[in-house]
Order: C-alpha cells, then structure tokens, then sequence
C-alpha cells in the first residue's frame, strides 16, 4: 500500500509531461492529492504493514507527516484551480515537480532507514527547486540559486552525519531504525556524538534553523504562494521528522542530555534572530518567512525540552502546516492581484477585495498563535514545558521574541488591509477556488484549537511515546 | 592491493588541490573528471580479494554518472561563455594552494587522533576524504562563480563518497545508488539553473549588474 502510494503520483507525474491541457494537469492533481488523501485517512483507522523488509515503515510519527503533506496538497492543488486562471504561463514543470514532490515526501514519511531518509530528502530539495523560480526573472533565480546551493551542502553535511552513524553502528552493520534503536548501547558514543552534530547542522539547515535561514527568506520572497505553502508546511517539517529520528536514537543510547542542549541552543537562535529581522521587513512574503523561521525555532524547541515539549512539537507540526496555508495562500493571491508583496504597492485590500482583507487578519491571527487558533494551545504547551523544566528565561525569552513577532507582522499586515488604498496593477476578481481553499485551512486550523479529536490526541501521544 | 588504494588515496587530494589552483573553469571541470575516474576504481581496488557484483555496479555507475555524464553537463552550462572562462578566485592561487595545504595537514592530524571501530582498506583513506571534503569547501567559498560553486561542492561529495567507501556494508546497493542518482540531478538542476542565469544574461544589460555584485559575471 505504502509502495503504491509512494508510486501512484510519480506515474501521474510522468503523464503530466505530454502535451496536455494546462487545466488538466492541475485536475489531476486535484484528483491525485484527493486518493492520497483518503488512502492516508485509513490509515488512521489501521497503520499499514511494513514493506521491502522494514525500510518502508509508517508510524505514528510518519503517519503525522503524511497527513499534513496530504492536507497540504489539497488545499494547493484546489487554490491552483483557481490561480491558472489568471495565468498564462505554461505549468508542466510546475505541475511535474508538485506530481514528484507528492511522492518524494510520502517516501520521507514512510522511511525507515536512516540512508533511505538521506535520499528521500536531498529529492525533496531537488524537485522544489525548479517551484521558486516559476516566474522566471532575476530575483528568483537568484533566490532558487542559494536555495539550492544553502540546501545542497547542508545536506551533504547530514550525509557526512549519516555515514558517521553508520560507522557508530559498526557492529549492527545496518542503519534500518528499529535494529539502531534495539542496538543503540552498543552505538559508539564519540562517533554517534558527531554524527549528532552534522545530522543537526544538515537538516537544520534545510529545516532553515537559525544560522543557515539565510535560504528562505529570499526562496519565499520570490517563489509563488502555494509553491511556498508546500515548502514551509511540508519540506520543513520532513527535515523534522529527520530531527526526531535522531532524537530517537539519542534517548536510547544516552546521549539525550547532550541532544536536547544543542536542541535548545539552536530552537533559542531561531527564536531570536527572525525577532530582530523581522522589524525592518516591509515585504508580507519575506515577514512571512522569518515567521516560518520562528516556528522551526518552536518545533526544535519542543523537541529538545522533552515530556510535554514533546507533545506540542508534534501538535505544532500539524498547526504549523495550516497556518501556513493560510498565511502563504493569502499572500500569494495579494502577489498575484497586485503584483507585488510589498507594503509600498499593496495597501487598503479591506476596500478592494474584502474577503482576501480578512484572510489577510486571519494569516496574522494564526500564524502569530492568537486564540482560537490551534498554533496558540502548541506555543502554550511548549511554553508550558519550558516552565515546568525550570527553563523561566528561556520561557520569558520566548514569550517575547513572539511578542515582537506579532508587532513587526501586525504593522505590515495591518497597514496593508486598512491603509490609503492602493489600486490593484493587474486587477483580478476573487477567487472561488483560491478563497475556499484558504477558508478550509483557517477552518481546520480554528477547528482543532476549539475541540480536538480524541483520534488526535491518541496518534500525537504515539509519536510522543517513541521517544523514551 | 593496499599500495593501489593508497595511490588512488593520494590522487583523489591532488586533483582536489589542482581543482583549487586551477584558473579556467573548463580545466577545473576536467579535473574534476579525472578525480571521479580514480573514485570509481576504489570499490573495486578495496574489495578485489572478493569481488561482488556491487563493488562493480558502484564502480561503473560512478563512472558513468560522475566522471562522464556531470562533466559533460557542466560543460553544456558553460557553453555560451568560453570568452570569459576565469576563475575569479576571492584569495589569489598561490594563497589558496598555501591554504588548501595547511588543510590537508590538518586533517591528516585529526584522523591521527579519531579511532575506527573496525577494519579499513588503508589509512589513507580518512585523511585524504577528510581533506577533499575541507579542499571542496574551500573551492566554494573562495571561488564565486556559479559553475565554480558546483564544482566545488562536487569534490566536496567526493571527499564524502570515498569516506563512504570504507564502510561499504552498512548501507544497501540500492541506497548508495540513490545517493549518486540524488547528487547527478542536484547537479543537472544546477546546471540548469546556471544556464538559465547566463541566458537572463545575455537578454538584459542590468542582470550584469546584479550578478557582479555576488561575484557572478558570466
């Protein structure tokens, strides 16, 4: 089922590249993200059975994954609907790289091989590459370049860490998950304590953790809105699972003292630097950006306080992933009806376009973490843990590198609803498919800060509980 | 056998350091070819008491992708722009090659000092990929051309895959052909991109602006 599902978008993916509709590939894609969709909403009935001897495994941290990329999926695949629409440019690439992403992301989901994983990710860098420089110009080629470059040695690096781990697990003599993590006493400690370090450096490198963000907010600056949805909500978070595979395999062989600390150190860095760059920005992507910068910092902080950090890291990749939605679908339909994201060209939407105003408040709500949104009860938690660990600088820390988060992202936001009306350059109606598509995202998200599903509760507290 | 992998060994930091003194990037991307071929014999040269199918699979795919098909694009990015084919180099060539040198002492002093659970082929091996991956660091840092940068990160992934090559059981067939597969497209989409940025180019004098100010002039 997995192999089917890992396959199923790679072949849609291949027939894209005929000389079809421009509609159709989006339809498909359409009808391609719905299947994956409910093939993985049975998963959560039943966790499907390991493949190819164990390399293909999904657990409930996994499963996670899958679904939020699923979400992910619909949601961009219906608001591309509506955006073609207005588009003249051609979409096979477009489209080819999402069918190829859908699959490479499916595959991070269900690995289970530290190798395997290594790979599934360096193709996820690769295939949404090509997303950011859509609209060919200067700007973007220049962002898909240190895009690329930043990403591509990171992830060397993390290959560097992977081989150090297999060299630590010389006597296991394989890198599949369960066998490292039954053998993890026999794990060397020095070479596993290096491994640690590149794996961290690497994936947080694609992950965008603070030292090495400098990639994303010119990638989000210039690629298209759903482009960056998928890249902030879904590729992030898979260099996050890589995180916390690595976290896995530290808990059981001692080294979680040594994990969590540079955890912290870099979930701290990534709290505080976006704060400070965030003031001068005037562009709604690149605010956007440092936001997404800010809850990667949120997500390793989780991770690396433990217990009930733990708990809302996992909470906070799924109200992560909606936010983002929210936040990027919008500002991709401002980018698109004005032709810019700038605070100079884009003022007074409330007046132009009032739907597209109060999704513009609504981005600001739930991706600053304001009550209902479900983004609010993660940061609480993984506030709350810093608390209870007797963490209190780091808690006040927090507390006010979001505060400054919501300031420097409510003065743009703010001005750009209710300020002088600015007129549109380009001059589009309002979408149907794109507005649905954003409204289901804030829905969901509002949805789950209000009630949550106790299926929810059961799958977070399993992933939670592979970490002991 | 040891001697022939020791050769190879001290090849592979060679053609690193001639990378890096290079000043044309076509001779940096020959050499880069010529470094993978000596690559590509190692799996072979570190298992010749018990050759196996995959010892040879690795070794031709590696020289199939790496020392003809990578090369071969690179050159296609660089097509348009034999006129102005300099290196640009942020530190001059002599300094780089002083530099590059302190580097590989370097390593050869952290690899005294790390211990190997485990046999391997030859001592030489953790050195020198130890050095190659610090040579092709160093390429990307102080060359700033985009077609340097790659070939830059290329030695660095070299560096990595003969690291790799010394502890060849922990990691299936399949996935070490994934790894070469992932590092040929990450190179192809560079290579595209690159192209892309020179035909952006040629189409608008202000582009020329814009790249020299990051070191790129195309």
């Amino acid at each position: 089922m997995l192999f089917l599902l890992i396959i199923m978008p790679l072949l849609a993916g291949v027939s894209v590249c005929l000389p079809v509709r421009k509609r159709f590939r989006i339809e498909l894609l359409c009808g391609v993200s719905l299947i994956h969709a409910v093939v993985t909403a049975f998963f959560w009935k039943q966790l499907p059975a390991p493949e190819f001897n164990g390399y293909l495994v999904l657990d409930y941290l996994g499963l996670i994954l899958l679904s939020i990329n699923s979400v992910l999926f619909v949601a961009v695949s219906f608001y591309m609907l509506g955006y073609f629409e207005h588009e003249p440019r051609r979409n096979r690439i477009f489209t080819v790289c999402l069918f190829f992403l859908l699959s490479t992301v499916t595959l991070v989901s269900a690995s289970y091989h530290m190798g395997l994983l290594w790979v599934a990710i360096e193709t996820t860098t690769l295939f949404s590459a090509p997303l950011i420089s859509f609209y060919r110009n200067q700007q973007t080629l220049e962002a898909t370049w240190k895009y690329l470059l930043v990403c591509s040695v990171g992830i060397a690096l993390a290959l560097m860490g992977t081989f150090f781990m297999a060299i630590a697990a010389h006597d296991t003599q394989t890198l599949l998950l369960p066998t490292l993590l039954s053998n993890a006493s026999t794990l060397s400690v020095n070479w596993l304590k290096l491994s640690v370090i590149f794996l961290l450096v690497g994936y947080g490198c694609k992950m965008g953790l603070a030292p090495t963000h400098s990639w994303k907010p010119e990638a989000y600056g210039q690629a298209p809105g759903m482009a960056v949805v998928l890249m902030a909500g879904g590729l992030t978070q898979c260099s996050f699972l890589a995180l916390f595979r690595v976290a896995q395999i530290c808990a059981k062989s001692g080294l979680a003292d040594f994990y969590s600390s540079i955890l912290i150190f870099s979930g701290v860095l990534s709290l505080i630097v976006p704060a400070i760059f965030i003031l001068g920005e005037r562009n709604i992507k690149r605010a956007f950006a440092y936001s997404s910068i800010e809850h990667m910092g949120i997500l390793v902080l989780g991770l690396g306080l433990g217990g009930a950090g733990i708990f809302g890291a996992l909470f906070h990749m799924i109200n992560n992933a909606l936010a983002k939605i929210v936040m990027f679908l919008t500002a991709g339909s401002i980018a698109q009806k004005y032709g810019s994201a700038r605070l100079e060209d884009v003022r007074g939407v409330i007046r132009v376009y009032p739907v597209t105003g109060v999704f513009l408040i609504l981005a600001l709500l739930a991706g600053t973490g304001m009550f209902p949104f479900a983004t609010f009860h993660s940061e609480l938690m993984i506030l709350n843990a810093a608390v209870s660990t007797q963490h209190f600088a780091l808690a006040a820390l927090g507390c006010l590198c979001l505060g400054v988060m919501f300031i420097g992202i409510g003065r743009i936001i703010l001005e750009m609803v209710y300020g002088q009306t600015t007129e549109p350059v380009l001059a589009k109606k309002e979408n149907l498919f794109m507005n649905s598509a954003i409204a289901a995202g804030a829905l969901i998200l509002i949805g789950i800060g209000v009630w949550m599903p106790a299926a929810l509760t059961k799958v977070i507290q399993g992933a939670a509980g592979l970490i002991k | 056998m040891t001697i022939w992998i020791d050769a190879a060994c001290i090849l592979v930091v060679f053609f690193s350091l001639s990378i890096l003194a290079a000043y044309r990037i076509g001779g940096m991307i020959q050499m880069f070819a010529v470094q993978s071929l000596v690559l590509s014999f190692m799996p072979v040269l570190m298992h010749s008491h018990a050759l196996s199918l995959r010892d040879i699979l690795l070794s031709l795919g590696t020289m199939v992708l790496k020392a003809v098909l990578v090369p071969y694009i690179l050159f296609w990015a660089i097509r348009h722009v034999s006129m102005r084919s300099e290196v640009k180099p942020i530190i001059g060539i002599g300094s780089s090659i002083v530099c590059g040198a302190l580097l590989i002492a370097g390593s050869f002093w952290v690899s005294s000092s790390v211990t190997f659970p485990g046999k391997i082929a030859s001592d030489l091996v953790i050195p020198c990929s130890l050095a190659t991956v610090l040579l092709g660091f160093m390429i990307m840092v102080t060359r700033t051309r985009a077609v340097t940068q790659v070939v830059g990160y290329l030695v660095m992934e070299n560096g990595i895959f003969l690291f790799a090559l010394s502890l060849f059981d922990a990691m299936p067939i399949l996935i070490e052909m994934g790894i070469l597969l992932d590092i040929f497209a990450a190179v192809f989409i560079m290579a595209i991109v690159v192209n892309h940025i020179n035909e952006e180019f040629e189409r608008s004098p202000a582009a020329v602006k814009r790249w020299s100010k990051m070191g790129e002039s195309i």
